[in-house]
Order: structure tokens, then sequence, then C-alpha cells
């Protein structure tokens, strides 16, 4: 074994145990780690998570994060504690076709994977979120930075995405594709399109995205062939042409008509509707839109729940939400204020590692390889750890959505859809 | 090849790195005896291989140091936290004591930092992850800007192709065509930017301080205010000078194109009116509960624009003290209500601290904004505690090279300006004008929260 391997095992190791080891709080929750949103008690308690498959018993805060606001102030209404119904009993899946037509797609758990590109993060934690996504029986998103040969195993669990760059889009893998995916805007840069910085482009993600090495690549905002639901509907009839029995999901930001923009995308053949509020993960994003443009997920939730209900379509359609879902609690309140269920990206790296440290677009990339190209560090993730930790991670959340369900005496999660009289606020 | 003339508008920004020593944002230490013991365990471990036993757990080079762990390199420190996860029981990394002493009660470290770095390197803050910090806050941390999701009449704002425009004019805008004076020139005077600096607080208005802001101001093509003129120096064209009665005999027999003056004296205006008909008027006046009804008392008296101030904090002077943001929104909704809104611009200031307060100032109504304290801290002057308002200001300037200080502010304009266009061009617009009080491309918390949380009930 050479030097650098030598190096790559030793760091992959240390990684790992440091990993196992602060969740235990031996060493207490580190000072500089986390923020308002993602605190140090909520990082340690999902690499707990991810460790052990069950919800901390540590005492680490592992519901909620402390940013004043939104899912932080909410909580659930009070009860006696005991489980109403048998916590094994209880149903988390949900379908992602609810219209007459077309396959009929079931994910036992109401979350998916959100897009993240090949180039924004490792092929290897890429492969890991795709294990992942066909051991829990769910899917993943490639992002729109192309479609791997790697990833191809896996393509029964992949959803296509096709954004405006359109990199890595082509006949194949919308034919691969169970679930095709149009990204109109992302949360954390609504109305800016995509920003791959130049460092990470490689020859492998720029041999993937047909474009220069080194050089940034921008995805235009919007879809320049869109400027109508007219025009969207002939987009989905294009997707519908190459691949007939793919579901179409469509994902949008929440400006303030986000509700109108969900009614148009219903009747213009969407079988999910994926709204992604402001506060969303993104490799790359100018600070000044992450934080200030289009409303946060909290918000935009009922505002397109309660009027699909009132255009009397919304059990035709899948409302997915996403864009700061860091818990299994932000999930299931994600669901009492409308939401069918939730696309989670930052939480599954999270659960291999990451610090929310903000560094990915820096330099090198991740330093512990997760929003990296570097082929060095991508060798962090080794591809079977990492799948065991988010499979861990949802079997966690899972066990605590059975928990709220059961102590209000809901069988299924479909039955939490909705009832918002189930919250409470501090705020 | 035949010159055309055009120039499209671009402030050009290069590099002007601090030259005063900023803290290291993150203080990383090492327990030096189990670091020690560590290496002692891993040079077994390892065999001597010198290569991976110190091969250090930081791509940033915090260990890079002659001494490695034992005296880390902490100005490299980004607070990835990977030595914390592969050494937790011998690393600690903290937000270190001088970052978080940064700035005062209004001005947070992290605001401190940004604005620091915008001026050293005039680009866009751009990092990965999501956003990290409060849900909401005061005033326009209270408040998100709208963007279109489908139909929009421009794109690629920063790199591309179609034209922001970012101008606004400054002055009294024609209601109708008066055939008579059809050859006069409308009273006002058109800026690149909605962004000019205001008077600096009393006493840190060094001569260094006012070169450099009166070049940048040159450079950028925006206004620059103050209380005297200094023949000779830098940016003479580009001033906006406050004058009283003792100003008003300075220009003989000239008119200047555009002066601010104290709006609570209405004797000065009379005298001002008088004299200086041709110029544009600007009004300066504290944001009070009577804003409103003053500011349509001197529109209709006819002042051409109003320098409505905030302190530095953002809040107003009313007796119960109100944010900028509703102070702003009550004057333009008054204005609007008495049909004389487009008879007078709105310079807002105190408090536009950052580039998202700017969209968010015009958005709820002022036509441009004056940055103070801002101007200060681009230029590295120190904290030496609370500065609220003008008379008692504890932000102490520094010496600077003039060219140094004009390409920080250059640099600090520049990249405000581009995500102007980021704001802009993510609601289609195309025009900064068509922003101004224009609250429906916003949405404010307070609002929001009751719209979608208003059915859930409060907690006991």
């Amino acid at each position: 074994m050479g030097n650098l391997e030598l190096i790559v095992e030793k760091h992959t190791e240390k990684i790992h145990r440091g990993l196992e080891m602060l969740s235990t709080m031996r060493h207490g929750v580190p000072e500089g780690l986390g923020n308002k949103r993602w605190t140090g008690e909520l990082i340690l308690a999902t690499y707990e998570q991810a460790l052990t498959g069950d919800i901390p018993e540590n005492g680490l805060e592992y519901k909620t994060g402390n940013s004043g606001g939104g899912f932080d102030v909410l909580d659930w209404k009070s009860h006696d504690g005991s489980a109403k119904v048998d916590e094994d009993r209880v149903d988390l899946s949900i379908p992602l076709n609810r219209r007459r037509d077309g396959k009929k797609i079931e994910i036992p758990l109401p979350i998916y994977g959100g897009g993240m590109s090949f180039g924004s993060i490792s092929l290897n934690f890429m492969i890991a979120r795709a294990r992942a996504a066909r051991k829990l029986g769910t899917y993943t998103s490639t992002g729109e930075g192309g479609y791997p040969d790697q990833i191809v195993p896996y393509r029964d669990h992949v959803i296509t995405q096709v954004a405006t760059g359109m990199f890595g889009v082509r006949e194949e893998t919308i034919q691969y594709a169970p679930i095709v995916e149009f990204k109109y805007a992302q949360g954390a840069k609504p109305g800016l399109g995509g920003h791959l910085l130049a460092d990470k482009v490689t020859s492998e993600v720029a041999k993937m995205r047909e474009s220069s090495m080194f050089t940034s690549l921008y995805s235009p905002f919007p879809f320049h062939s869109v400027y109508s639901v007219e025009d969207h509907k002939k987009h989905v009839d294009w997707i519908k042409t190459v691949n007939p029995r793919a579901l179409i999901s469509v994902k949008v930001s929440t400006p303030t008509d986000v509700d109108m923009v969900a009614i148009g995308s219903y009747y213009a053949g969407a079988n999910i509707i994926h709204i992604d509020g402001g506060y969303g993960g993104t490799g790359a994003a100018p600070e000044i839109a992450k934080k200030n443009i289009a409303m946060p997920i909290e918000y935009a939730i009922p505002k397109v729940h309660d009027y699909l209900v009132s255009e009397g379509v919304r059990d035709n359609i899948t409302l997915m939400a996403s864009g700061g879902i860091r818990t299994a609690d932000d999930v299931a309140k994600a669901i009492a204020l409308g939401a069918d269920g939730c696309v989670v990206g930052t939480a599954e790296a999270v659960a291999v590692g990451c610090t929310h440290c903000g560094n990915c677009e820096r330099g090198r990339g991740c330093q512990i390889g997760i929003t990296t190209t570097d082929p060095e560090l991508s060798q962090f993730i080794d591809p079977d750890w990492g799948e065991k930790r988010i499979v861990n991670l949802f079997n966690a959340w899972s066990k605590r959505l059975r928990i709220i369900l059961a102590s209000f005496g809901l069988e299924t999660i479909h039955d939490l859809r909705g009832r918002k009289d189930l919250l409470v606020r501090y705020m | 090849m035949q010159k055309t003339g055009y120039r499209r508008f671009k402030i050009e920004s290069k590099p002007a790195p601090h030259v005063y020593p900023i803290p290291n944002k993150f203080d990383v230490s090492a327990r030096k005896i189990r670091l020690a013991a560590m290496l002692a365990h891993e040079a077994f471990e390892y065999r001597f291989n010198k290569e991976v036993v110190l091969s250090r757990p930081c791509i940033y080079g915090v260990f890079g140091g002659r001494f490695g762990g034992f005296k880390p390199l902490k100005h490299k420190c980004v607070g990835c936290m990977r030595c914390v996860q592969e050494y937790p029981h011998i690393m600690t990394v903290k937000q270190s004591d001088s970052y978080k002493r940064l700035g005062d009660s209004f001005w947070t470290p992290e605001n401190v930092f940004a604005v620091l770095n915008e001026a050293s390197t005039g680009k866009i803050p751009v990092k990965g992850m999501g956003y990290k910090g409060a849900f909401s806050g005061e005033g326009f941390d209270g408040m998100w800007t709208d963007m279109s999701e489908i139909v929009r009449p421009t794109r690629d704002g920063v790199y591309g192709r179609e034209y922001i425009s970012t101008g606004v004019d400054i002055g009294r805008k024609p209601m109708s065509i008066d055939f008579v004076r059809i050859d006069d020139r409308p009273k006002t005077l058109e800026i690149p930017v909605p962004i000019i600096f205001d008077e600096l607080p009393n006493g840190t208005e060094n001569a260094d301080v006012r070169v450099a802001v009166g070049l940048a101001a040159e450079k950028i093509g925006t206004f620059r205010i103050a209380r005297d003129i200094r023949f000779g120096e830098p940016g003479l064209d580009n001033l906006l000078p406050i004058i009283d009665e003792g100003g008003i005999a300075d220009y003989g027999e000239e008119q200047p194109e555009i002066v601010e003056f104290d709006a609570e004296r209405p004797d000065l205006l009379k005298k001002l009116l008088a004299r200086f008909d041709r110029s544009i008027l600007i009004g300066r006046l504290p944001f009070k509960e009577d804003s409103g009804s003053i500011a349509c008392e001197l529109a209709r008296q006819g002042v051409d624009g109003l320098h409505l101030y905030a302190d530095y904090h953002g809040h107003d002077y009313s007796k119960d003290a109100r944010h900028v943001s509703s102070a702003l929104r009550d004057v333009h909704q008054q204005l609007v209500r008495e049909e004389l809104r487009d008879q007078v611009t709105i310079i807002a200031s105190g408090g536009i601290a950052l580039a998202e307060h700017v969209p968010k100032a015009i958005i709820c109504g002022a036509d441009l904004v004056a940055i103070d304290t801002t101007v200060l801290v681009a230029l590295q002057a120190e904290f030496q505690g609370e500065t609220r308002d003008r008379a008692n200001c504890r932000l102490m300037s520094r010496r600077i090279n003039p060219e140094w200080g004009a390409q920080r502010l250059v640099n600090l304009i520049g990249v405000w300006h581009d995500q102007l266009i980021e704001i802009l061009s993510a609601m289609g617009m195309r025009d900064v004008r068509r922003l101004r009080g224009d609250t429906g491309r916003s949405m404010l918390d307070s609002e929001l929260r009751e719209q979608s949380f208003g059915a859930i009930p409060w907690a006991t």
C-alpha cells in the first residue's frame, strides 16, 4: 500500500471513529459546531441516529433547531404520552402518483432524497445515497449534473432531474427514470439558476456535463423554453414521449404566488409538486439569496395545500416539501401543515459527517469528502458506510414518526396531513 | 473599429486587501500532552512512516506550520471542524473572542466581516450549504423578497445579456407637459446606483477618509454628502452639499445643481426657494411619528427631495422607536395617498448596513439610500463602543491611503450593485425604479405567520 492510500485510510478511520465518539457526548458539544438552524446538538443527534438507527437516548436535542421561527416555534399538542395505537402498525407509506392514470408508485416512508448533482457532491456520496434509497425502497435524485454510469445499477430508485442547464440530460437517462423531476428553481437561490464553481469542474465532471474543465458552469434561469403553463405542458409531453411510464415531478421555489404555480403544474400534468423553501441547501449560492429571496417552506406548505384543497384537486397530486427539513419532527410538522411528504438533502450529508460549515465551494471542496470532486477527499466516504448511515438515519426518523402518530391515535401518515390542530405555536 | 461611444455601466472592482489586521474568526487549539501522546502512538502504529504520521487533519493548512498542531496557524482556519471530528479528545475549535467582540449591538461580527470582505474583494459572497441564521428578525430581517417562477422579462442578470438598470433620478419629476416651458430641463439628476454616501458622523471624517469618499463617488458616478466644500479636493462634481444661511452667500450669482438643507427650519426653505429656484432642493429631516405629514407639506412647498434619516441602528426618532422599514412605508404611503409621491425623491439612511437592505428599503418606499457607518466599517474603522447617532460616534476612523480607501468603497458599492441585480433578476425586473414602494414584491414574516400559522393554537 502506498503512502497516499495509507493517508486516506488513516483519515477515513479517524473521521469515522471521531463521529462515533462525538455523539457519545463524552467531550460535550464542540463549541464551534453548528449554527442557529443546525445547532451543535442537532448535528450530534443526527450522527447518533446515523450510527445506531435509533432515537438518541443520551439527552441530545434531536427534534428542533434554534432559529426562533418556523418549525422551531411549533410543537405538538400535549397528550398523555401513551401510544393510542400500536406503533408497529402505523403506516408511513405515501403514494407518489395520485392520478387515476399512470404507474402507481408508493414509498414506505414519506421521504425521498433531494437533487444533489455529480460535481457538487462526490461520486461516492452519490452512490451511498442511491444505495440507501434502494435499501429503503425510496428514491434519490441525480440533481442536474448528469447520470454517472456507477448510478445505473440503482436506476429503479433514481429520479432523473431535468434542470435549466440540461447537463447530462439524455434520452437514456430519461428512459431509466421511474420519476423525472423538472427543476424550475431551487430554494437556496430562487430565480438565479445554478452555479458550479470552476474548481469543481474536473475532467470527469466536465465530461459528464459536456463542458470545459475548470470553468464555472451556470445554469440559466428560467427554462428558456418555458414562459407559461402551456410551455411547461409541452415539456411534460416531451418527457412522456420519451418515457411514457415516468411520473412527473415539478420542483419550484416559494414565491408569493407559489399556490398558483402549484395549480398550474397540476393542470400541466404533474404527479408531484415539489416546493423548495428559501432556507434550503446548496453546493454554492450567493448569501444574499439564501437569506432573503422567497419564503420559508413552513409558510409555503399551508398556502399550497389550502389552495389545492379549495380547487378540489388536492387528492390528485402529491405535495412534497423541502428546504430546511432537518429532523423527523420537521417532517411530521410539514405533513401536519399540509404536505404529503418531504424531500431531504442536507440531513443525509450530516449523517455522513457534514458539520454545516458552508465551505463546500471553497478550494478542494468538502474536507470530509461529501461536496467535493477531489479524488483524495472523495475517498473518505465509503459508499457502504455511507449507505448504512443514511439508512440508519431514516430508520430512526421512521421510529420517531411512528411515535408521534401513535400518540395521537393516527394509523397512517396520511391521517396527519393538514392536521394543524395537532400543533401548538410559541410565536 | 469605429467607436460607438456606448459603455455598459459596470463598477470595476479590484482587490484592496485589509491593511489593518482583522481578528481570526476561529480559535483552534490542541491539548498539547494529548497531542504529543497521539503522535507517539501514531508513530508506532504507522511504523515511523513520517509522511503518514505527520499527515494533518486539515486541508486549509492550519497545521502546516513548523510546529504543526502545537502552534496552529489560526488565521487559516475556516471552522470546518474536521480536526475536531478526527481528534475530539485533542482539538478544540470555537469562534475567537476577538471576533465575537467585533461591532456593537447593531453591527454583528457577521455583518462586519461581510462588509470587510466585500470591500476587500469586490466579490459577491458565495458559500455552500443553506442559510445558517435566525428564521427572521426585526425590520429588514423580517422581510423576504419575491421571485418570479416562470414569467420573466429578463434573465442571467449579473452574468448575462439583458441590461438591468439600477439608475435612479433625484429631484422633482414633471407631472404634466408644460408647453410654455417645454425647453426647460426637468429638475432631476440621474445616478447609476441607488446608493449615495451620507455625511460621516461627527469627528470621524479625517482628510484621508474624506478624499477616499470623494474619489469613490467620482469613480462610481454617485453623490457624497458633506457640510463644507473644500475646493481642490477630488469629487467636487459629485458633492451634495448641506447648506445653511451662511452657505447661500458662497454661491454668489450661481445656483448649485443640488443641495441638502435642514428641513426642520421653515425659514431656511423660504430663503432657498427664493435664491435657488433652479436647484434641486433636498430637505434633510429625521424619521418621526409625523414624518409623513411633514413630507407632504414640504412637497407642496416646493421641496424636490427628502432625505429621511434614522439613527445608525435603523430606528426612527419617534417616542416608540420603529424600524426604518416601517417608518419609510408610512411616509411613502402618505405621499402616494396625497398624490405627491412623484414630486419628491426619498433618500433613506440609518441602518443600511448590508447589500440586502438596499432593495428592501426601496421596496418600503425609498428611491435610494445613503450609507454612513458602513463607509467607516469598509475603511476598517475601529469599534470602540456603541455608535447610535452622529453626535456620539465610537467608530473611529484610521489613517488610510485615500486611493486604497476609494477602491474599498468602489468594491463595496460594486458588490452591492451586483447583489441588487441578483434580487431584481430573481423578480424578473429590469429597472430598479419599478421596485420603489412595490410592497407586493416582498413578504413579511408577521403577515405570513398569521396566514399560515394563524389557525394553530398558542402553546400554554
